[in-house]
């Protein structure tokens, strides 16, 4: 019984975060092309090491029951 | 620091525990063209030294394990959008899975939102050295099959000109045997059986702010993670129920103009499968469970009636902590070194990272370190 609730709190919490998130932009854009130099950096990108995060993902497939929510899961491997 | 687009990048892996150590050398490289089609590949190599074949057991005999992975991407790229496409194929001695994957982006509210899709599918095939494997019990076969489908979608949003949020949601489906089928079970003398299907889900959002007066950045992760049996989900007969909740956070330092240190701490917790039952350790007089013989906490013990049965440690309650330290250098300054000069142009990284499980496979030490050319 307890996951049907969760089911409904998955969609409902996904929901409501894209759209809060999306509701940004019905205002004017927040930010203009010239005010992009911050955003460009590193720390401002989540997907900025792709060999660090494949190793990651990796062993943490091989360690935890809980793989996914980083992109493609990477799998293949008899190491589970 | 700035990301060129055009790179090769080599990197070198290692992750050691009380019975595992992997090490894994890798190189990648990307290259985008003018006329907005880039191509991108990547090899590697998982030399993995276990004490035993079925991780997670105890027993004492060496056991070395080669596992090769190549992977090949094309992305097309439009004004505001883009379509790529990829492929990666990894091979052992007894294990190999092909799978591809699609991916569509669009750029979206004056550029300062991006949603993107994701779909992908895999095929493994694997087999038993020395045995042929029941691929479920009562069926053996040479080689025991696992597909997976994925599916996804992520929208990033910027909110400020110092920050950003990003949400993903993420399902995979899988169907197929999803043991190892090395693994036994000590209280019933057999193999090991997972349920064959399995509804995989996340959602994961993701912050990140930017402090300039410092030159710091911060990066809050979240993600909540369930899975259920198709068709039992919300009912006594669903054999996953395993959920989880992870927090990663990130602090960035710029300490020079060319040096950058991160900080790093992710906390996982899981709850356990719903048929993973905990080895019997005690005599009790409790009931049996729907899945297991005795209703303790967790519950515990196989019966010999049981469906499904397993003795790994990550369907458990699992909890891990996880600190890192890493260095990032951009090597300006080998410029004028005689011989390492054409280093100059690259950055070097290091880091490392302890890793606490309290599973019987112990804490382990993970240490990276990479190269990355622009060009």
């Amino acid at each position: 019984m307890r996951l049907v609730p969760m089911r409904f709190r998955f969609w409902l919490i996904s929901g409501l975060a894209m759209a809060g998130v999306a509701g940004c932009a019905h205002r004017p854009p927040p930010v203009q092309p010239w005010q992009r130099e911050h955003l460009s950096k590193r720390a401002m990108q989540f997907d900025a090491d792709p060999q660090e995060d494949r190793f990651r993902q990796h062993w943490y497939g091989a360690r935890e029951g809980g793989d996914l929510g980083y992109g493609q899961p990477g799998g293949g491997c008899g190491c589970n | 620091m700035a990301r060129a687009d055009d790179y090769v990048a080599v990197r070198g892996a290692y992750y050691r525990e009380a019975s595992t150590r992997v090490i894994q050398p890798m190189v990648e490289v990307q290259r985008e063209s003018p006329s907005g089609i880039d191509v991108g590949a990547h090899f590697l190599i998982d030399t993995i030294t276990s004490a035993s074949i079925a991780a997670g057991t105890t027993v004492d005999n060496v056991f070395t394990e080669i596992r090769d992975e190549v992977g090949f991407r094309v992305r097309k790229r439009w004004e505001r959008s883009d379509f790529s496409l990829a492929y990666k194929y990894s091979s052992e001695s007894d294990y190999w899975s092909h799978s591809i994957g699609a991916s569509y982006g669009v750029r979206l509210w004056a550029d300062t939102a991006a949603l993107r899709f994701t779909a992908g599918r895999s095929y493994d095939t694997m087999s038993a050295k020395g045995r042929t494997p029941d691929c479920r019990p009562g069926h053996p076969a040479e080689f025991c099959t696992l597909n997976a489908w994925f599916g996804g979608v992520s929208y990033s949003q910027v909110l400020s000109p110092v920050s950003i949020g990003q949400v993903s949601v993420e399902s995979a489906y899988l169907d197929g045997f999803q043991g190892n089928l090395y693994r036994m079970v000590p209280s019933l003398m057999k193999y090991e059986f997972l349920p064959e299907r399995r509804l995989r889900n996340a959602i994961t959002p993701r912050f990140a702010y930017y402090i300039p007066a410092t030159e710091t950045g911060l990066q809050l992760h979240y993600r909540l993670y369930f899975d259920f049996y198709p068709g039992d989900s919300g009912t006594r007969s669903d054999p996953w129920e395993l959920s989880s909740h992870t927090i990663e956070a990130r602090v960035y330092q710029q300490v020079t103009p060319t040096l950058q240190v991160r900080f790093a701490f992710r906390y996982y917790r899981q709850s356990h499968a719903a048929f993973w039952c905990a080895p019997p350790n005690r005599p009790t007089t409790l009931p049996p469970t729907d899945f297991c013989a005795m209703a303790t906490n967790p519950p515990s013990g196989y019966l010999n009636t049981a469906v499904y049965y397993t003795s790994d440690p990550k369907l458990g309650p699992v909890v891990t902590e996880y600190p890192e330290i890493q260095l990032m250098w951009a090597a300006d300054a080998l410029r004028t070194v005689p011989f390492v000069r054409w280093f100059a142009a690259g950055t070097f990284e290091i880091s490392y990272g302890h890793y606490f499980q309290n599973t019987s496979f112990g804490n382990a030490h993970v240490l990276q370190t990479g190269y990355r050319l622009a060009f």
